[in-house]
């Protein structure tokens, strides 16, 4: 038999990267049944057309690029950005905004900077962020938990955004923007006038809470290290501990800020996206922390409800200079001068 | 117990080791041939000292150490000396390299040996000595020249033995401690006496018990001597047995960057290496043989073996009943650092730890490689706390200043991130790649910068040359205007030498005119056309010159055109006076060169004649016509002479 003549190493623990996606895929699974619980259909639809979509821009993109495309397809990257642009949307956005957030993410944020492991904007926050900009009034309709529609109500309103069966009035906004609209009067005011506003906030919590359970596996299994989500929940915690002790009545605890909108989404399912985030262990604090204080910043100031997408867009663009700034001491080095040149004599 | 520290990253793959390590050790019976390249350690080559049809003992000296960073080779069987040759040196490379090839004769008979008597009384030099002789090299695999490594100015408070073996599959060094265990305790305490009694840690993973417990048993042995070795065992990890990460295990401190462990009082030695010098001192016995794995699915007989050095692959893998046709990688060392083979006639040399056989699909199968993403797990592997991903971005764009910035000199090859990259990126061979390439740089810079020294020195030798003449030139011109002063100031009547000698040429020339005889009427005609000849000539060249100016919109062109001119002026007086001239001597040239025709066609038409006369039918009728030829040839001949005779005749009238 030919011998052949290989580099080493000649051993592999062969892992793949298609099974770390399956694993962050998996991953999302209780937050999409929680939120599936509170919000209906919407989101598994929305989930089910992403994912098509998903498939289908990125076959048709390599294409055009002239990839090969079963390798590229099976990676299982374009699911993971559909499963996030799909749980990040509104379970009631219609199929057209979907599709313009996918088409978005797939081919201009991702392959139009040369595709997998080249692109510098995390994908689904890319389409995300375009919708939130264009399409401001889709993006911000969330149903009240109370709002129940049947499958064939929530299908009827995906193509034609309608109901049949003449439910009116059920979309409101998130308790986030409540209580940024709603300045001038306390939390506690705010709270008495919408009784919805405790219910949106209980829900939001449970799905925060499945996220991080989510994400919690996602770290026990080694797919990420715990840098930078664990540095954007305290960096965000510790902003908003300060200012409502500060100020009680304008700012929202630290607890409210991590378990509503889509913090804990965000911070174990895009915050840790390795292609767009800083490189080293310290690089990785620095971006978490970095995407925990501009959410507060902008979700206290800002005029859109929830803050995650313009947070990680910002510190993508950072990320390349965070990179090398945070290189880490290398055997042998002095650990007071990392970047010395000098000791090389 | 010595407290055990941890270094950064490291993996776990899956140990195979008990494929090999069941059976004790299995001497190899000296093969037909051995084959030993001259460079088989870091550093210079050895220089052969026998020659073809040598007859060689076992343990002679063959090749000695040249220069500071080398070792000696010596025979590792009695034989006869067939060969010295190029073969294929166990490399990567697969490339040849000068090689001495012994037949052996089977007698196996030892040079005269001189064990030390009592070695306790040597002093360092002299364990230095003899460890230089022996040509002992670091038997982990690096061969790195022992001597050299021990003679040290600074103080080492520490040995360290590696006995972590932390390569998957090979288990040389495991057998040999469960088997060789007092002999090695012996060697450290010779290193220990050569390097000034520091304290000895033995750094051996803990997924060898039987080697940990005999080398406990050896120890317990030397009890009654005052000892300090201690056997460390550490947590299977790999690269645990990376010199730099056992240092950072067994010391806590890590080797400086561009440093060796010296720098902070630390000397490692392979504990293979302290069994062969054990072997050199106290038996005499220079390093000609050593313990060699060999494993793999392909392997019938899977184990330890003594072997020669310079035994070759094929003879070792028969001996140990290899299905050749089973395995498609034969890897000569780990599976971890180790490098393929294709010629098996490859020998094994000091640094073979192992021939890893393996089967299809026992090692990783090529995969075709993804896109990194970045996902961070290499950095988490990485034992000398690099960033790999970025490493592999640099290697890959070629930005070699970036990698070199973010210390792709410290990565030791381990390949660990590559084990874990789950795209599969050969991420090692792209850092092997980029340090190959910044060498290449840096030795092109190098170059670059002395051929640049060397220019600018010779250009401002050039200068200088150039400036001294100027200024010796400058001097004798001073001083030649002085003497010229000076004379002038003698001798004031003097004229200027210049003026005068263009004064006597000018006579000369005057002279030269008036004084020419007269002429005869021929001398003046041929002077004539000469004249008229020459100034054509001149005509021409120049107006070629003038064409080629022309054409090339040349400066010269204006004062090009003004000769042609003054030589066409020139040239028609030329032809004027030769004319004038002829008419006087009742000169026709034209008419010469008819007669001169005639002539020529007569003269031609008797010799066409003559030839058709030799094989003519009928030779009457030409005789007639040859004698009729000769008649008309005589005629043309006679009026060319009138002809010629004419300016004669004409100047006399």
């Amino acid at each position: 038999m030919a011998l052949v003549n290989l580099s080493s190493p000649h051993h592999h623990n062969l892992s793949k990267t298609s099974r770390l996606m399956m694993w962050v895929l998996l991953a999302t699974l209780p937050g999409l049944a929680v939120q599936s619980y509170f919000y209906g259909y919407g989101t598994l639809i929305n989930l089910l057309w992403a994912s098509a979509l998903a498939l289908g821009f990125e076959a048709l993109i390599l294409g055009l690029r002239r990839r090969p495309i079963t390798p590229y397809l099976t990676d299982g990257s374009a699911l993971v950005t559909a499963f996030l642009l799909a749980l990040a949307l509104p379970p009631f956005s219609p199929w057209w905004l979907t599709l313009v957030a996918v088409l978005f993410s797939i081919v201009f944020a991702k392959h139009l900077y040369g595709g997998l492991g080249n692109n510098p904007f995390n994908p689904a926050m890319v389409g995300y962020a375009l919708c939130l900009i264009a399409f401001p009034v889709s993006m911000t309709q969330w149903a009240g938990t109370e709002t129940t529609l049947t499958f064939g109500q929530q299908w009827h309103w995906f193509w034609l955004e309608s109901v049949n069966g003449g439910i009116d009035a059920w979309t409101r906004a998130t308790p986030l923007d409540l209580m940024r609209h709603t300045k001038g009067l306390t939390l506690n005011e705010v709270a008495s006038s919408n009784p919805q506003l405790g219910l949106g906030l209980a829900a939001s919590m449970w799905i925060n809470l499945a996220y991080l359970l989510g994400g919690l596996c996602l770290l026990a299994i080694r797919v990420f290290t715990w840098h930078a989500p664990v540095a954007m929940l305290a960096s965000l915690g510790f902003c908003a501990g300060l200012f409502h002790m500060g100020e009680p009545d304008l700012y929202p605890s630290a607890s409210q800020q991590l378990l509503t909108g889509a913090t804990m989404l965000s911070a174990f399912f895009i915050v840790t996206d390795p292609v767009t985030g800083a490189t080293s262990r310290k690089g990785k604090l620095v971006f978490g922390a970095g995407v925990g204080i501009l959410v507060f910043i902008i979700r206290s100031y800002g005029s859109y409800p929830d803050a995650f997408a313009f947070a990680i867009l910002l510190m993508n663009l950072s990320a390349p200079l965070i990179d090398t700034y945070t290189k880490p001491k290398a055997y042998g080095h002095q650990p007071k001068k990392p970047h010395s040149q000098g000791d090389k004599q | 117990m010595h407290k055990i520290w941890n270094f950064h990253g490291g993996v776990h793959p899956n140990e195979n080791k008990t494929q090999s390590n069941q059976l004790p050790i299995v001497v190899m019976p000296t093969p037909k041939q051995l084959v030993l390249p001259l460079s088989q350690h870091i550093g210079k080559a050895a220089k052969a000292i026998v020659e073809r049809g040598d007859y060689v003992l076992k343990g002679q000296l063959i090749a000695s150490a040249q220069g500071f960073v080398s070792a000696n080779i010596h025979a590792p069987s009695s034989g006869y000396v067939s060969a010295l040759v190029e073969r294929t040196l166990p490399h990567q490379s697969a490339l040849s390299g000068p090689c001495i090839v012994i037949d052996t004769d089977g007698k196996d008979q030892w040079v005269e040996l001189n064990p030390a008597t009592n070695p306790e009384s040597l002093s360092k030099q002299e364990l230095l000595n003899l460890v230089h002789a022996a040509g002992i090299t670091g038997m982990g695999g690096a061969s790195f020249p022992s001597a050299v490594k021990l003679q040290l100015k600074s103080d080492i408070h520490t040995l360290i033995i590696n006995a972590a073996e932390c390569e998957p599959y090979i288990t040389a060094d495991d057998r040999l401690m469960r088997e060789y265990a007092d002999q090695i305790i012996a060697g450290i305490r010779l290193l220990q006496q050569l390097l000034g009694q520091p304290q000895c840690l033995i750094g051996i993973e803990d997924n060898k018990p039987e080697a940990i417990a005999a080398l406990r048993l050896a120890l317990s042995h030397n009890m009654d001597q005052h000892t300090n070795i201690e056997v460390c065992v550490i947590p299977t990890k790999y690269p645990s047995g990376g010199e730099k990460q056992l240092v950072e295990i067994l010391t806590g401190h890590q080797v400086p960057h561009g440093g060796i462990p010296a720098n902070i009082g630390i000397v490692c030695q392979n504990v293979g290496t302290a069994k062969a010098i054990f072997d050199a001192i106290i038996k005499g016995q220079p390093l000609i043989k050593r313990i060699t794995t060999v494993t793999g699915k392909a392997a019938a007989n899977a184990g330890n073996y003594e072997v020669l050095i310079g035994t070759q692959v094929e003879d070792l893998l028969a001996f140990a009943k290899v299905d050749l046709t089973r395995t498609s990688r034969l890897v000569m060392g780990g599976p971890m650092m180790g490098f393929t083979i294709q010629d098996t006639q490859t020998p094994l040399v000091k640094g073979t730890n192992c021939i890893l056989a393996a089967a299809d699909l026992e090692l990783a199968p090529v995969a075709d490689h993804h896109a990194c993403i970045r996902c961070g797990q290499c950095e988490v592997a990485c034992p000398a706390d690099l960033l790999p991903q970025q490493l592999f971005w640099f290697a890959k764009a070629e930005e070699f200043e970036k990698a070199q910035d973010h210390n792709l000199s410290d990565c030791i090859e381990c390949g660990a991130c590559a084990w874990v990259c789950p795209s599969q990126i050969p991420l090692v061979q792209y850092y092997r790649y980029a340090k190959g390439r910044v060498k290449s740089i840096n030795s092109e810079a190098r170059l670059a910068e002395l051929a640049r020294q060397r220019f600018e020195t010779r250009e401002q030798r050039l200068v200088d040359e150039k400036s001294a003449k100027e200024e010796k030139r400058k001097i004798r011109a001073v001083a030649a205007a002085a003497a010229q002063a000076a004379k002038r100031a003698a001798n004031p009547t003097e004229e200027d030498p210049i003026a005068a000698a263009l004064a006597r040429v000018n006579k000369q020339k005057q002279e030269q005119q008036t004084a020419a005889a007269p002429k005869s009427p021929e001398e003046a005609y041929k002077e004539l056309k000469t004249a008229a000849a020459i100034t054509r000539t001149k005509l021409k060249k120049t107006s070629t010159a003038l064409a080629n100016a022309k054409a090339k919109d040349h400066e010269l062109e204006a004062s090009l055109q003004q000769t042609v001119d003054q030589l066409t002026v020139k040239a028609e007086a030329a032809l004027a006076e030769l004319k004038a001239y002829e008419a006087k001597l009742g000169l026709d040239p034209e008419k010469e060169k008819t007669l001169l025709v005639a002539v020529a066609k007569t003269n031609a038409a008797i010799r066409k004649l003559e030839k058709t006369l030799a094989t003519a039918e009928d030779p009457q009728a030409l005789e007639k016509d040859i004698t009729e030829a000769k008649a008309a040839h005589q005629i043309a001949t006679q009026s060319l002479a009138d002809h010629q005779a004419k300016p004669a005749s004409a100047q006399e009238s």
